[in-house]
């Protein structure tokens, strides 16, 4: 997980979100302070500040213990991926 | 039929000529309209330009209790609750929250976000939010109030088209008299200012047309009148039955709603007249009781003739000074009713009528008392009914009282 990864999605669930100021990367994605509907837009709104589409078999919002971390690492990984 | 009081414990609104009671009592002083000419681009379409009155306001840069995106309109029911709740200075924790209830009128809420989901869907092939039909659902504007009040009462949507808000604040005063509820939150919100909605009314022919850059005549009543312009906006009042809570008071004293059944956009002065008698009952008020009436004077051929005709027939024994403030601040649909009340309460509260435009042209077939600016002074002004009549044939009056 890049460090400028992790503070670009603290950052967008802080201000755009509102969510909760305490977490780490182990926080699981369902302890953020957003409910089932705004984890969905959170993870939207992933998608469009990293300019990446992230296919539901890596990341669904409903799988609830996927922590920030993982989450991450799933961006990293897409990022480095060669565009199609 | 004199029933328990309903007072108006706060009121709060964003129209398009203002947001403060100060601001909309000097564009009626002023005849100050918000209507512009506004140019629409729909790619694979011939532009068109349509009469438009719309709000400064920005929705995106609001946080809704669901911390969802907001539709436009959601954004000006909430916005509108806020400065309501202000002026109630209602302490919504010390009252049960099942005690609580929303009644929300808009005639197509959601229209707009739906027109700019099927926008990216259809046209620029873009993926669409995950929460586009919470968004865009008709009931989101109440379900937010509900969500920022707690209230557990009830949470209902109107749709009657142009009487929704009329609806909404009507059902909230049978509601507090019933005495199923110790707090109503209503009103209505409208926003569907969207090029495909806009395509849609114009499509329609019941906006004023525009002619060599100018629009024809949006003037209610007028001889000349074309037709409205589209408007946007939100008012929320909460109603309680009356208390001491409130030194300058304002009430809710009579409603009435009825159906025409019979064409969907042709009205029926008729029940036009049957709604007036029976909100007249209702409120245990006669005809003299009412200083002024506040027409849904669209400006349209049709609408105005009609009411015109029916009020008359409602008042021969006591003719009555009415007006149509939608030169102003345009046609706010399903919101209408609502933002109506607004110039109902700020005439009551200053003894002063809004006045028909000057640039009136009298014409023969309205026979009514309209204000102007040399009738507007009423000293002894207590009631006011507010007509709302809407396609589809749902009509409905309400008589606000001091």
């Amino acid at each position: 997980m890049s460090s400028e990864t992790y503070s670009k999605v603290i950052d967008l669930l802080k201000d755009k979100f509102h969510g909760s100021t305490e977490v780490t990367p182990q926080t699981a994605i369902t302890d953020l302070g957003l409910d089932s509907l705004t984890l969905m837009e959170f993870v939207f709104a992933i998608e469009d500040a990293f300019n990446i589409r992230i296919p539901e078999e890596k990341l669904d919002p409903r799988q609830g213990t996927t922590t920030l971390e993982q989450v991450c690492n799933i961006i990293d990984e897409i990022k480095a991926q060669p565009k199609s | 039929m004199n029933q328990a009081r309903v007072q108006i414990s706060g009121f709060g609104f964003i129209s398009p000529i203002g947001r403060l009671l100060s601001e909309f009592d000097q564009s009626i002083n002023a005849q100050q309209s918000a209507i512009e000419i506004k140019d629409i681009h729909i790619t694979g379409h011939q532009p068109f330009s349509v009469p438009l009155a719309t709000c400064d306001f920005d929705e995106k840069s609001y946080v809704s209790p669901s911390k969802l995106p907001c539709d436009r309109a959601t954004a000006m029911a909430l916005y509108s609750l806020e400065q309501a709740l202000n002026e109630a200075q209602l302490d919504l924790q010390s009252i049960e929250k099942d005690r609580i209830g929303v009644f929300w009128g808009s005639g197509m809420a959601g229209a707009s976000s739906f027109d700019q989901t099927s926008n990216l869907i259809y046209s620029l092939h873009s993926r669409i939010r995950p929460t586009s039909v919470v968004t865009g659902m008709p009931n989101a504007p109440a379900a937010e109030l509900a969500l920022r009040t707690h209230a557990q009462g009830s949470c209902i949507t109107y749709a009657c088209a142009c009487a929704s808000s009329s609806i909404a604040i009507g059902e909230g005063i049978r509601a507090i008299r019933g005495g199923w509820l110790d707090v109503a939150i209503v009103g209505g919100s409208e926003s569907m200012l969207t090029p495909g909605m806009l395509m849609a009314w114009n499509a329609l022919r019941v906006m004023a047309p525009i002619r060599a850059g100018k629009i024809e005549s949006v003037l209610p009543f007028s001889k000349d009148r074309s037709g409205f312009a589209m408007g946007e906006g939100a008012a929320a009042f909460i109603l309680e039955r009356e208390n001491n809570t409130k030194k300058k008071k304002f009430f809710l004293s009579g409603y009435a709603t009825n159906s025409d059944g019979q064409h969907m956009t042709n009205p029926q002065s008729a029940t036009q007249i049957k709604v007036m008698q029976s909100c007249l009952r209702d409120a245990g008020l006669s005809t003299k009781d009412i200083g002024y009436i506040n027409a849904h004077g669209t400006a349209t051929l049709a609408g105005d003739a009609a009411e015109a005709k029916s009020i008359s027939s409602v008042f021969q024994n006591a003719p009555v000074l009415v007006s149509s403030t939608k030169y102003l601040h345009g046609h706010l649909l399903g919101a209408s009713g609502a933002v109506e009340l607004i110039a109902c309460i700020n005439a009551l509260d200053k003894r002063t009528l809004p006045s028909n435009s000057n640039l009136l042209l009298e014409d023969p077939e309205i026979q009514i008392n309209l204000v102007n600016s040399d009738n507007r002074e009423a000293s002894d002004l207590n009631h006011i009914m507010s007509n709302s009549f809407a396609f589809g044939g749902t009509n409905a009056s309400l008589i606000v009282s001091r």
